[in-house]
Parts: C-alpha cells; structure tokens; sequence
C-alpha cells in the first residue's frame, strides 16, 4: 500500500485535529477540576475557620462569665489554667489585655494585646467575628495619652519607651500594617 | 543611715535585710575574672530563710558584679533589694534611691492584695468579714497586710475592732501559710497577695475554683532594687543597665555551674518605674498608720 503526498497531508491534519481534541479535553477538565477544588478548598477553610471561632469562644467562656461578672483575679487565674493546656493562644492573650486593661495595668494590658496580634490579625480586621478593633483603638488613646505623657515627661526611662513602642505597634496594626 | 528604720517598733517583726554574705560567698566560690574598682555591698530582703535567700540571689549579684565592675564585701550596703513598702521606708529615713522594680507574674512590676474565702464559707462580700477570723501575711508586707488592712478600712471595717480575731503566721512561708490556713479552716477569711494566688495555682498546691476573692486592692509596685543616696552615680547607672537589660537567658557561672539569674532570683525581668508610681503605698501606709508614718 502506497501514500502519495495527498494522503499524507490529510493524514497529517486528521493528527492535528485529534492533538486539538486532546488538549482542549485535558484543558477543560483541568480547568474544571481546579474551580471545584478551589471551592472546596474556601469552604473547608470557612469551616474551619468557624469552628475555630466556636472553639475558641466555647473554651474562653468562663473566663469571659468571671470577667463579665466583675471577678477579674478570679477571671486571671482560670485564663491561667487555659494556658497551661493550650500555650500560645493568641485568643488568651487578647482576653488577658482586656482584664489588665480593666485593672488599670496599661503597659501590660499594651503588652498582652500586642502578643496576641503577633499571632493573630484577626483580632485587627473588622471583617472577622473576632475582631477587637473598638477595644484596641480605645488602648491606643489610653496608652498615648497615659504611657506617652509619662513617656515625654522622663525621657531617660526606658522601660516607659519600650511600652509606647508597643502602643505604636498597636497603632499601625490598626492602621493596616502587617508583621 | 539606711539602717535605721530597724529602730523602729517593727523591728521585731523580724524583717530584716540579709547583708554582705551573699557576695562573700560569690567570691568565696571562686571568681577568675574579679572586677576592679569600687566594693559594695547589696542588702538583700529575707523573705524565707537565709539560705534560700542566698541561693536564690548569688547568680543575680554575680551577674551585676560582671556587668557592673563591682566587687561586694562586708560594710554599709549600697544597694538594697526589698519589698516596696521597705523601699518607701529607707526611702524616706535614708534617702534611699530608685533603682528598679522586679517584675512577676500577671501584673509585671505590680502586685495587689486580695481578701479571700473559701467558696462554700458562704462569705461572699467584704462586708461578710466583720466577726469573722482572719488572717494576715507579714506585717510589712505590702500585699499580704498592708493593702488588704486598707481595704478594710476604706470599706469601713476596722481590723481591730469589727473581726472576731486576725492573726499572723509565725516563721517562714507566711504566704503560704496564709492559704492553707484558710483552706484547712483555721481561719475564715485571708489576707493573700495575687502574686501567691497565681503561683500556688499554677504549682498545684490550690485550685482558684476552692476560693471566692471578697475585695482586691489597687494594683502597687512589686519588690524594688534601691541605692543608698551617695552611692556613686556612674555605678548606679551601669547597675540600673545591667537589671533591665537581663534576658531570660542571660547565666553565670555559680560552684562550676551555669545558672539562670532571672530563674534563679524568681523574677521575670525587671522595670524601670517612677519613684511617683510609689505614692499610692505611702498613702496607704499613711492611713494605717505603717511606717515611716506611724504616730502613736
């Protein structure tokens, strides 16, 4: 059998067309697959994310009760407890600031909030259920109003401007500055 | 003369300041590296026991003589460390100057004092105190008797009039004492600074769920580094540098070993406060009527 040069070229445009064939396939399934894994992807992390969340607000409701009732050594110490089992958690650190803000303990509330943001921006974005923006704003003004005032009065005083330096952080945390 | 409030009436309560065996002792240890220049001495709080108090200090005083340049003997101490009520004290008789604070636990370099009960006593506010047993810490402790005598007072309750009896645990680890007295139920109600409640919680020696806290004080300054007022000011700065620049890290050589000095003093670091920030006690001292106020 023989081929002239008619048959070979059809020969050859039935291969281009049948390549053509495979690559859009290969093209549009690829394409698809990564859209649906893609969806599945942002979901799985908005679930995570909300368990999280309940997780967190679950664990750190009796510290919040004590808090809310007023009981705020009480509230320090069981804070303690949770630490002990779960170090690390910026979410500890965050209810830490606002009890020592509570207790008139400003660098270290400062401090605290700071540790907490350092592990997690959430507490920052307005977006997140976590967010503590209004109360991080509020010891900012505090802080440089009370630390910076001290600040500027004893210029020598180091540990005064390592605490401003610390509301600083705060301030361009909120401002939309990352780590 | 820094010592001089031991003439004081409160110098039987035993509160003294351990003197110049504790840098004997560093150098007594052997020291391959003795700094040149001035000899001072630190007057160390004794808060336990003399030998506790040695040990806990020797890395501390070895550290600020290698940073400092210092060496320490026997003599009329230059530096003190006590509590912040002691400082206010030599403060106020000897001219005492501020060095720095420690720092520890929730509050850094303050402290509260709290009045406690146990949670099935059926105490519940402060005014559930009144003819009931109580008991104190030291007597010149500012979280463990002064800030809580103040509580009381400001609450219109006179300690000495309005409880059945109040009392002090005799030897050492008053603070301890304090809590187990209460949990054991010899006492009704406790004068505990938060300090104990947050370390004997975190140690497992009692459970924060066991106790109901009835009143907490102002938050006022921890234990305190002082210098006596002549003490030479180019030293008192390299000492002052030397404290708050100590890392958690930071070790000294201790009988061949290396130590923690941050660990080994049971500080966090310290802080350097305003001698303002001190107000708050002297005006609790003043309305109890504690030194270096005390009339009679």
């Amino acid at each position: 059998m023989t081929f002239d040069r008619f048959d070979r070229f059809h020969g050859l445009l039935l291969l281009l067309v049948a390549g053509g064939l495979v690559l859009l396939l290969a093209v549009a399934e690829s394409g698809g697959g990564r859209s649906a894994a893609g969806v599945d992807k942002a979901m799985e992390q908005d679930l995570d994310y909300q368990a999280r969340v309940a997780f967190v607000q679950k664990l750190y409701g009796p510290v919040e009760d004590l808090r809310r009732d007023g009981q705020l050594q009480q509230a320090l110490l069981k804070l303690d407890e949770l630490e002990r089992r779960y170090p690390g958690e910026a979410h500890g650190f965050i209810l830490r600031g606002e009890i020592l803000s509570r207790m008139g303990v400003l660098a270290e509330a400062v401090a605290s909030y700071v540790a907490a943001l350092r592990l997690n921006g959430d507490y920052v974005d307005a977006r997140s259920p976590l967010s503590r923006q209004t109360e991080i704003r509020q010891l900012v003004d505090d802080g440089l109003r009370i630390l910076g005032g001290q600040a500027r009065s004893h210029p020598e005083n180091v540990s005064l401007a390592a605490a401003v330096k610390n509301v600083h952080y705060l301030q361009s945390r909120l401002a939309g500055g990352c780590e | 003369m820094l010592l001089n409030f031991f003439r004081s009436p409160f110098s039987s309560l035993r509160l003294s300041l351990l003197l110049a065996a504790v840098p004997a002792l560093l150098f007594l240890a052997g020291c391959d590296r003795e700094p040149q220049g001035p000899v001072l001495k630190i007057g160390y709080m004794n808060c336990n026991n003399e030998q506790e108090t040695m040990q806990r200090f020797a890395p501390l005083t070895r550290y600020l003589s290698e940073q400092a340049g210092v060496r320490f003997e026997a003599g009329e101490f230059a530096l003190t460390h006590t509590n912040s009520l002691l400082y206010i004290v030599l403060q106020h008789n000897a001219g005492l100057k501020l060095v720095a604070a420690d720092k520890r636990g929730h509050f850094g370099a303050r402290s509260a004092g709290t009045l406690i009960a146990r949670k099935d006593s059926g105490i519940r506010t402060l005014e559930d105190i009144r003819g009931k047993r109580l008991v104190f810490g030291p007597a010149m402790a500012p979280t463990g008797y002064l800030a809580q005598y103040d509580l009381m007072l400001n609450a219109g309750i006179d300690p000495e009039t309005d409880l059945a009896y109040y009392a002090i645990p005799s030897g050492s680890f008053k603070h301890e004492k304090v809590l187990y007295g209460l949990y054991f139920g010899a006492f009704d109600v406790a004068a505990a600074p938060a300090l104990d409640l947050e370390l004997m919680a975190a140690d497992g020696k009692i459970n924060p769920d066991d106790f109901v806290v009835l009143a907490q004080s102002p938050m006022i300054p921890y234990c305190t580094f002082g210098s006596s007022a002549d003490l030479d000011p180019a030293i008192l700065a390299r000492v002052r540098k030397a404290l708050l620049g100590l890392k958690t890290q930071d070790t000294v050589e201790i009988d061949g070993e290396r130590v923690k000095v941050l660990q080994s003093a049971w500080v966090e670091g310290f802080e350097e406060l305003l001698d303002s920030d001190y107000d708050i006690i002297r005006d609790m001292a003043r309305r109890t009527n504690m030194p270096p106020y005390q009339t009679f």
